[in-house]
């Protein structure tokens, strides 16, 4: 690049405008030093969002672990749930029923009678219910089940729904509670009232 | 001012510029391709390998329940132990004192066998077959179907080659109670028979699944789960009531062994609604135990036997003579044991005896061929069997049970002359127990014929209720056909010889019985062996309920009588059961002989 060319220019001859006036400028203002304040809290701000953030994220992670043994309990529990629904499952047939309320002595009526409230009269044979009953739902049992094949009845623990003998299991006598009432020597107990 | 040493440095930068933006560049592009173009792949690429994972959420199949809502069919989970052949070996164990020892593989097999109730040398066995089928096997089956405490007992000996898989199945808690129409499900819960089976659609679950990812300790990534809930079955209401069934099939069974029949049946329906209450069968299934079970027995005989009716058709014949041929229960007929009509066909009754004047009421209480065939005579064939077909003979019922069957009954012109008047008293044509029992709904309803059903209604899991649609009733006779039919059965049960026998104090019954003659598959009868049945309803002068009882060739005693014990204690439960009030009226005896 070459020096530029000096040229001698003739100034114009100053005209007055009307408009133009000289006027004293103004002090600039002084720059307001920055406020700490702002920064500070800005700082804050971000720390604290961090802060919080972390935490969130240490609790969440905290409780997955917690839902993670939970959810491990719960399986658990279905598990156990489920043990025991097979324990009782066919416990509620009417085989079932049946069975031990024949075991108990008793026998399926014939036919029915019925008590009129109205004027107590008696609909019906009104016989007395025979000693044996119409079906034999213990010595002849033909309705199998095989979830309660097994299974010693509630009332006759020596035989199953099909009315054979069950092994009868070994009863552990040591510990635990005895069904052989105590024997009574002072009268029999009474309780203290006042 | 542009001189050679500021020309090379300026360059040297450009070029350093341009390298590192060329170094730049070629991130940024491969950046974009990894995060951008290929994203997608890259994404399932670290699921398929690290991060994702997922799990099936089973729905539960529905429950089968009856009237009141019993559960007849049920859904638990089972498991199958799966062993890896390749890597069975012993295990190392910490004993009491804190010690490392090797278990050897033969306890261990005892250890599992103690559990699945199998020898220790079958779980080795299972093993060493594998093996010998491929040795690098890692799949056999130790044993499929375990129950959740055997699964838990055998994941605490703790082998790692033994796993398991969970699987949805059946339980069916009453046992064969209903097992005949509820049906059962195979191993990998395939319905294979009965309800189960034909009403798939409704007990049906969809499977979901819950997919997330998890962390380097296999511990789910909060906010990664993605749920695709299962969607359960629907619970399945039939019209069966399983104590009155249970009651019932206690009953056919003790029938059919004191007379040493083939197999017997009882079916309970509803007479104003045409809802089937019970249909108990002897020899039966029990669904938890199918194996224990002949092939024939796994299903309804009831819905998938057909057989020449007999005499229970004389009520259908007196029924349309009633309706259409201008008769009433008194109207007479001359008959003797042995009737050789016009046409030449000849008819016989069961027992001699000299010309009669019979009443209609007469023919059904002594059970008269010959009188029957002679009332059959008051209207022609045609109306005959247009009446037959309006009974629902020969139609099936509208249960569609799998695998039902329907009678068969030819049109009138194509009837002979013997068998003219044999289908005036059930020969020459067949019929199921559903499509008879429909055809006596139409006398105990009225005249108006309700289709039979069994399902109640499917409930699925949105809450909406879904019933099964059923054809309309049919009008069979006018109501004072029906009153006077019902008029001459129940005298049929005052007055035949087994009257005594099936009778229920202090309720009015109406009955007639039918023997059956039975092919013996070449044309020709079995001697001496019968299907018998004994169909009636009560109360007699408004009938709820109507029961059928059937025999397939007792022996103890042949005819049809040797219903009737059963058929009274039937009677008696249904009525005890649905709490029917005895009779304050008493019936209109008819006279036999006019």
């Amino acid at each position: 690049m070459s020096a530029l060319p000096q040229a001698a220019v003739v100034a114009p001859t100053p005209v007055d405008s009307p408009n133009r006036r000289l006027r004293v400028v103004e002090e600039p203002s002084r720059r307001r030093r920055p406020k700490l304040i702002y920064g500070i809290v800005a700082l804050v701000g971000a720390l604290s969002i961090g802060t919080a953030q972390m935490a969130l994220s240490i609790l969440t992670t905290q409780s997955s672990y917690e839902l993670s043994t939970l959810a491990q309990e719960s399986r658990e529990l279905t598990w156990h749930k489920q043990i025991l629904f097979d324990d009782v499952a066919g416990l509620s047939s009417p085989q079932y029923l049946a069975a031990n309320a024949s075991a108990l002595g008793m026998v399926i009526n014939e036919s029915p009678s019925y008590l009129r409230l109205s004027d107590g009269a008696l609909l019906g044979a009104g016989q007395v219910s025979l000693g044996a009953s119409s079906v034999d739902a213990i010595g002849r049992a033909a309705v199998p089940n095989a979830l309660i094949t097994d299974t010693p009845l509630v009332t006759a623990p020596g035989a199953t729904i099909e009315g054979a003998p069950v092994e009868p299991e070994v009863v552990v006598t040591d510990g635990g509670v005895s069904n052989t009432p105590p024997p009574l020597t002072d009268g029999l107990p009474t309780p203290s009232t006042h | 001012m542009t001189t050679r040493s500021t020309r090379s440095p300026r360059r040297r930068t450009v070029i350093a510029l341009a390298v590192v933006l060329a170094v730049l560049s070629g991130f940024i592009i491969r950046l974009v391709d990894i995060q951008v173009v290929n994203a997608d792949t890259h994404i399932a690429d670290s699921m398929k390998v690290a991060l994702g994972a997922s799990r099936t959420l089973y729905g539960t199949r529905g429950e089968i329940v009856d009237e009141t809502g019993q559960t007849l069919a049920g859904s638990i989970l089972l498991y199958d132990g799966v062993l890896d052949p390749k890597n069975v070996g012993p295990l190392t164990r910490t004993d009491d004192d804190g010690e490392r020892v090797q278990v050897p593989w033969s306890q261990i097999a005892g250890e599992i066998a103690a559990i699945t109730g199998q020898t220790a040398q079958d779980v080795q066995k299972i093993v060493a077959d594998a093996r010998a089928e491929d040795p690098d096997s890692q799949f056999a089956y130790l044993q499929r179907g375990l129950t959740t405490e055997q699964y838990r007992a055998l994941v605490d000996i703790g082998a790692p080659f033994l796993t398991f898989d969970s699987h949805p199945a059946r339980t069916y808690p009453d046992g064969a109670v209903g097992g005949n129409l509820v049906g059962f499900m195979g191993i990998d819960a395939e319905p294979l028979a009965g309800i189960e089976k034909s009403q798939n659609d409704c007990l049906l679950a969809t499977n979901g699944a819950l997919s997330f990812q998890k962390g380097k300790d296999g511990v789910v990534i909060p906010g990664t789960e993605l749920e695709q809930p299962a969607i359960n079955g629907g619970t399945l209401q039939l019209t069966i009531n399983r104590d009155l069934s249970w009651y019932l099939q206690q009953l056919i069974a003790e029938q059919v062994q004191d007379m040493v029949a083939q197999s017997g049946s009882i079916m309970v329906v509803e007479a104003e609604t045409g809802k089937i209450r019970a249909v108990a069968e002897y020899p039966t299934v029990d669904p938890n135990n199918v194996d224990a079970s002949a092939d024939a027995d796994r299903g309804s005989r009831l819905f998938r036997n057909f057989f020449e009716p007999g005499s229970t058709f004389k009520a259908l014949t007196a029924a349309t003579v009633l309706d259409a041929g201008g008769q009433t229960p008194t109207s007479t007929v001359v008959a003797s044991s042995r009737e050789t009509f016009a046409n030449g066909a000849r008819v016989s009754d069961a027992f001699n005896h000299e010309a009669y004047t019979y009443t209609l009421a007469g023919v059904l209480i002594d059970s008269s061929n010959a009188g029957i065939s002679k009332f059959s005579e008051r209207v022609d064939s045609a109306t005959r069997f247009d009446y037959l077909k309006r009974f629902g003979i020969g139609a099936g019922s509208a249960v569609g049970f799998e695998g039902e069957q329907s009678g068969w009954l030819r049109p009138a012109a194509e009837w002979d002359n013997q068998t003219t008047y044999n289908t005036a008293f059930g020969q020459g044509l067949t019929t199921t127990v559903p499509e008879l029992v429909g055809a006596y709904d139409a006398i105990a309803n009225d005249g108006l014929r309700m289709p039979l059903s069994l399902v109640e209604s499917c409930l699925r899991p949105d809450g909406t209720v879904v019933e099964p649609t059923l054809p309309e009733p049919t009008r069979v006779i006018s109501e004072q056909a029906a009153a006077q039919t019902r008029e001459i059965l129940e005298n049929v049960a005052i007055q035949a010889n087994y009257a005594k026998q099936i009778e229920v104090p202090g309720y009015r019954l109406a009955v007639k019985t039918g023997t059956g003659e039975k092919s013996d598959g070449n044309g020709g009868y079995k001697a001496g062996a019968y299907f018998t049945t004994m169909i009636g309803f009560a109360p007699a002068d408004d009938p709820k309920y109507i029961v059928v009882v059937t025999l397939d060739e007792p022996t103890k005693v042949t005819s049809s009588a040797a219903n009737a014990p059963a058929f009274q204690k039937a009677m008696t439960q249904v009525l005890k059961t649905y709490r029917v009030m005895p009779a304050t009226t008493a019936a209109t005896l008819l006279p036999k002989f006019g």
